[in-house]
């Protein structure tokens, strides 16, 4: 099995005015190919952190971080945009989507973005759109589309450039528990069809037993494997 | 992502018509600006081709510029100009130049003694006859076209003055309101005295050797000729050339200006959306692309509604108040630059700073 994710060791210590805050201390976590991993722990542990670490968002302050066969945490400011835009897909919790495009003008923006010759794959995004079925729903703009809608719009869009992997914070943190059921059941499917690697941060403990692997974090740490349940 | 662009232009349909309005005021500015300083210039001059003598004999000092003038040549050089060799015709003429009648601009009049100064420019009368009685004048056919004049109209010149239009000459000729000389005398109390002297050289004599021999005979005199005093009108009046690069370099700061606050607000109210963008994998070479493409877009919708209203304004202009407006395509492609580049310029710091926005922070922005 292929590596996708491969973080060693990682730290990162915010400063805020002249204190240091601590939130990594210490993570290593390696995530194969398909796997579908959630990641757990209580507020403030430092999830969202590690989540922008892996994605190249922010840098750590020690560590190294590894995404299919590429080093983030060497690579300059425009080195990490680019490996983001070739192999990161991000879902956030709300407010995902560009309020002014319609839903298939979302996903080819994404597109855009992705492909820089200006080529799209039309089959690629029918695909997911069924697999989505947000068929009809394109030409909608965001606020013409529920929660629910909005945040598998927010999916399409990750998945239709075909990341290596899928990063989602809380991607139903915003939604009522049967919109919850209908996402987190679009992202077992993409896992399962497209064998989409994903690693999604919840408080839910029912969508994370739907992962094949759950990460459970503690104050900037991950919480010894042993305890971790493996399904 | 041009649907980006354009979806977002529309989303804040004031806000980005206000910009828009912005940029064409500033290139509508420079367009009717020197859209009429050379209208006028050209006016000026092709009524001055008109003019067949050579040479212009004044007192030093006067003419300097065309907005004022005063009667303070004696006529008596007309004989001794006459005397000179080599010269045709000596013709004195009078110019008053008073604020239009319409408020802004300025008139032209001139006294002329009509015969010796129609047989020496070669100008004809369309209909009526010349100029005898102190009120009365004579105006060219293409102000009486434009004001919808005829032979037997009266006229009011210099604010209040009643006149009556005896007849219309062509073609155009300096002023295009003639009285005769001995009135404009009478009017301005300066009996036996003229604004300047048009000489015409003898066929075959050359007018620079002509414009020297009277130089030597009536020193202390000013001896120009009249294609100088005419080629250049824009020259003539006083800094005219520096205002308008002036109104040029404050329509651009302008321009610039508006694009900017725009495009700063547009930033701050997407700060999430740059940060998607950044999760996205959008370089900041892609997200300044954006926002500038944002802004020549804006920008040239403005230049657009620049140019129609420069048109339209200058129209209306014209019709009201009989200014001239010709439009250079050297100032048009000028104003366009403006737009164009205080558009770009104004847009660059909003589009820098969003390229440069911490991505987590700008995801976290509510
Ligand atoms: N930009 C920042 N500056 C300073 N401290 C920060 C910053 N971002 C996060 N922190 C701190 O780092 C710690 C970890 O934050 P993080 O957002 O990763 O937690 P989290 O596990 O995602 O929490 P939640 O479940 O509430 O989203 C917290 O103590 C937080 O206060
Ligand atoms: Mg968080």
């Amino acid at each position: 099995m292929r590596t996708i994710l491969q973080a060693e060791n990682l730290e990162k210590v915010y400063r805020v005015g002249r204190v240091d805050v601590p939130a990594l201390r210490g993570v290593s976590l390696e995530v194969q190919e398909g796997e579908f991993v959630a990641i757990m722990g209580p507020s403030g542990c430092g999830k969202s952190t590690l989540l922008h670490l892996m994605g190249g968002l922010l840098t750590p302050t020690s560590g190294r971080i590894i995404i299919d066969g590429e080093d983030l945490t060497a690579a300059s400011d425009a080195k990490r945009t680019d490996i983001r835009r070739r192999k990161i897909g991000f879902v956030f919790q709300r407010f995902n989507l560009f309020p002014t495009l319609t839903a298939e003008g979302n996903l080819r923006l994404a597109e855009s973005i992705h492909n820089r010759n200006g080529k799209d794959d039309p089959e690629r995004r029918r695909e997911v759109l069924r697999l989505l079925r947000l068929e009809d729903k394109m030409h909608h703009k965001p606020l013409e589309l529920s929660g629910g809608e909005q945040q598998r719009v927010a999916l399409a869009r990750a998945v239709v450039t075909r990341p290596a992997i899928i990063l989602a914070d809380e991607p139903t943190g915003n939604l009522d528990t049967e919109n919850s059921a209908i996402v987190l059941n679009m992202f077992q499917e993409l896992n399962y069809r497209f064998n989409q690697t994903i690693v999604m941060i919840t408080h839910n403990p029912e969508a994370a037993a739907m992962c094949k692997r759950i990460v459970q974090m503690r104050d900037g740490q991950i919480v010894e494997p042993a305890q971790n349940v493996r399904m | 992502m041009d649907n980006l662009i354009i979806s977002n232009i529309r989303q804040r349909p004031i806000r980005s018509l206000v910009s828009v309005i912005g940029v064409a005021l500033g290139v509508a500015l420079v367009m009717l600006f020197t859209g009429l300083a050379h209208g006028m210039s050209n006016d000026l001059q092709r009524r001055s081709q008109n003019v067949r003598a050579e040479i212009m004999f004044t007192r030093p000092g006067t003419m300097d510029n065309l907005t004022s003038s005063t009667l303070n040549l004696s006529t008596k050089y007309v004989e001794r100009l006459q005397a000179v060799d080599g010269v045709e015709a000596a013709v004195p003429i009078g110019l008053y130049v008073f604020q239009g009648g319409a408020g802004f601009g300025f008139e032209q009049l001139e006294g002329v003694d009509w015969p010796v100064f129609s047989k020496m420019n070669n100008i004809q009368l369309e209909d009526g006859r010349a100029p005898e009685a102190a009120d009365e004048v004579v105006i060219d056919y293409i102000k009486a076209h434009n004001e919808n004049r005829k032979v037997g109209d009266p006229i009011t010149l210099l604010g209040n003055k009643p006149y009556r239009i005896v007849g219309i000459f062509s073609p155009e000729s300096g002023s295009r309101t003639k009285m005769t000389l001995s009135a404009m005398q009478d009017l301005l109390e300066a009996p036996g005295k003229c604004t300047y002297i048009l000489v015409k050289a003898k066929e075959g004599v050359s007018e620079q050797a002509l414009a020297e021999r009277i130089d030597k005979e009536l020193p202390g005199n000013k001896v120009q000729f009249t294609r100088d005093v005419f080629t250049s009108i824009e020259s003539r009046i006083p800094f005219l050339g520096v205002f308008l690069k002036v109104l040029v370099g404050l329509a651009a700061v302008v321009s610039a200006l508006v694009v900017m606050l725009a495009m700063y607000t547009t930033i701050t109210e997407r700060t999430r959306e740059i940060g998607i963008l950044k999760a996205m994998g959008a370089s900041r070479g892609y997200i300044i692309g954006v926002i500038e493409k944002e802004a020549i877009l804006i920008s040239a919708l403005g230049l657009v509604l620049g140019f129609a209203v420069a048109m339209l304004g200058g129209l209306l202009i014209h019709r009201r108040y009989n200014l001239i407006f010709e439009y250079s395509w050297s100032w048009a492609a000028a104003a366009a630059a403006i737009g164009l580049l205080g558009g770009a310029i104004g847009a660059l710091y909003p589009a820098v700073r969003a390229a440069n926005l911490d991505a987590v922070s700008a995801l976290s922005y509510e």
